[in-house]
């Protein structure tokens, strides 16, 4: 009973956080959300979880459960790598960006001191 | 018509190369070509030894990495109204002579890459020698171009086909894309005799085995 409260309290706390961080849905969130709520109906009857895994030609439930998960999270993982990817990209322009902009207007500063001496 | 010298840009990524960079850039500012560095987030005082007179000097704020350090500078380049490009390392190991030949090849070519088997290699040891001929293997497998040499540092391209073979690699992957890029875009390309000079330093600075796998993956998983 105890294993049931913790996992039900982990879900709904993996949840919370996904939900304080982005309010947006985008499909990945989707698939976390959908896996908590799965997850809580397999916690609260966990005889659901054996009759589907029959259904769909899996021994067990708690097998099933294993297998829909590790594809899911390597799922969101494969997302988010696309995103860190993404995102390097991002800084590498910004980099880029601030280390042109700091050459060209040192070059700039420069012609502005020597332009008010020859004044 | 032989091409003012100062159209020429030689970009020179650097990353810790305090100790030999300055005589590096300075050779090549010497010959008259017009220089970038970009010191790619260096934590020694590679951007102070860079800094000379005539030498544009710029810094990454942190550190990404040879391909995007070479894009920066060739973006600069382009935006100072550069006509010739020319990949240069910061490392000491190429000599100043080639990049006279690189140019003369920009002729009748739009990309021309420095290739040590036409040319000579000096100080590499003999596993350094079996690694980079098993690389040129590899990369012409990659590229689908037919080369002497792979990851030769050097190269020199018309501004032209610049946006063309742009580098989104910011590690050592670059190599692999501008050659992927040559072959998709089809602009022309010759090779062209370069020496490299091994030594003790770059030597210790080069890519290991290890370090090919590093790359393989990036160029895999890391296109942008």
């Amino acid at each position: 009973m105890i294993i049931r409260v913790l996992l039900l309290l982990g879900l709904a706390a993996s949840g919370w956080f996904i939900f304080l961080k982005r309010n947006r849905l985008p499909f990945h969130i989707v698939t976390l959300f959908a896996l908590l709520g799965v997850g809580a109906v397999a916690v609260v009857v966990p005889e659901t979880t054996n009759e589907i895994a029959l259904l769909v030609g899996v021994g067990r439930g708690a097998d099933l459960v294993m297998y829909v998960a590790i594809v899911s999270v390597l799922f969101v993982l494969i997302h988010y790598y696309a995103k860190f990817v993404d995102l390097q990209h991002k800084v590498t322009q910004l980099t880029r960006e601030l280390a042109i902009l700091r050459a060209e207007t040192e070059a700039s500063a420069k012609t502005a001191t020597t332009t008010s001496q020859s004044d | 018509m032989v091409p003012r010298r100062t159209d020429t840009w030689v970009v020179i990524a650097a990353y810790n190369e305090g100790r030999v960079v300055a005589d590096v850039v300075a050779g090549v500012a010497r010959e008259g070509w017009s220089v970038v560095v970009v010191d790619d987030g260096s934590r020694d005082d590679t951007a102070v030894h860079a800094r000379q007179p005539g030498v544009k000097v710029l810094r990454h704020a942190v550190n990404l990495g040879q391909g995007a350090a070479l894009q920066t500078g060739i973006d600069f380049a382009i935006r100072q109204g550069a006509k010739y490009l020319v990949t240069f390392d910061a490392d000491g190991q190429m000599s100043t002579d080639d990049i006279p030949v690189l140019i003369e090849a920009l002729q009748d070519a739009d990309v021309a890459l420095g290739s040590r088997f036409l040319g000579s290699v000096d100080g590499a040891t003999k596993k350094r020698m079996v690694l980079l001929k098993s690389a040129v293997v590899m990369s012409n497998r990659l590229s689908g171009l037919k080369l002497t040499d792979a990851h030769c540092g050097l190269r020199a391209f018309r501004a032209e086909v610049a946006p063309k073979l742009r580098i989104t690699q910011d590690r050592m992957a670059h190599a692999s894309e501008i050659l992927r890029k040559i072959k998709s875009s089809g602009v022309r390309v010759v090779e062209v005799p370069c020496t490299i000079k091994y030594t003790a330093h770059s030597m210790a600075k080069g890519q290991g085995g290890m370090q090919a796998i590093r790359i393989l993956f990036d160029y895999f998983f890391r296109a942008a």
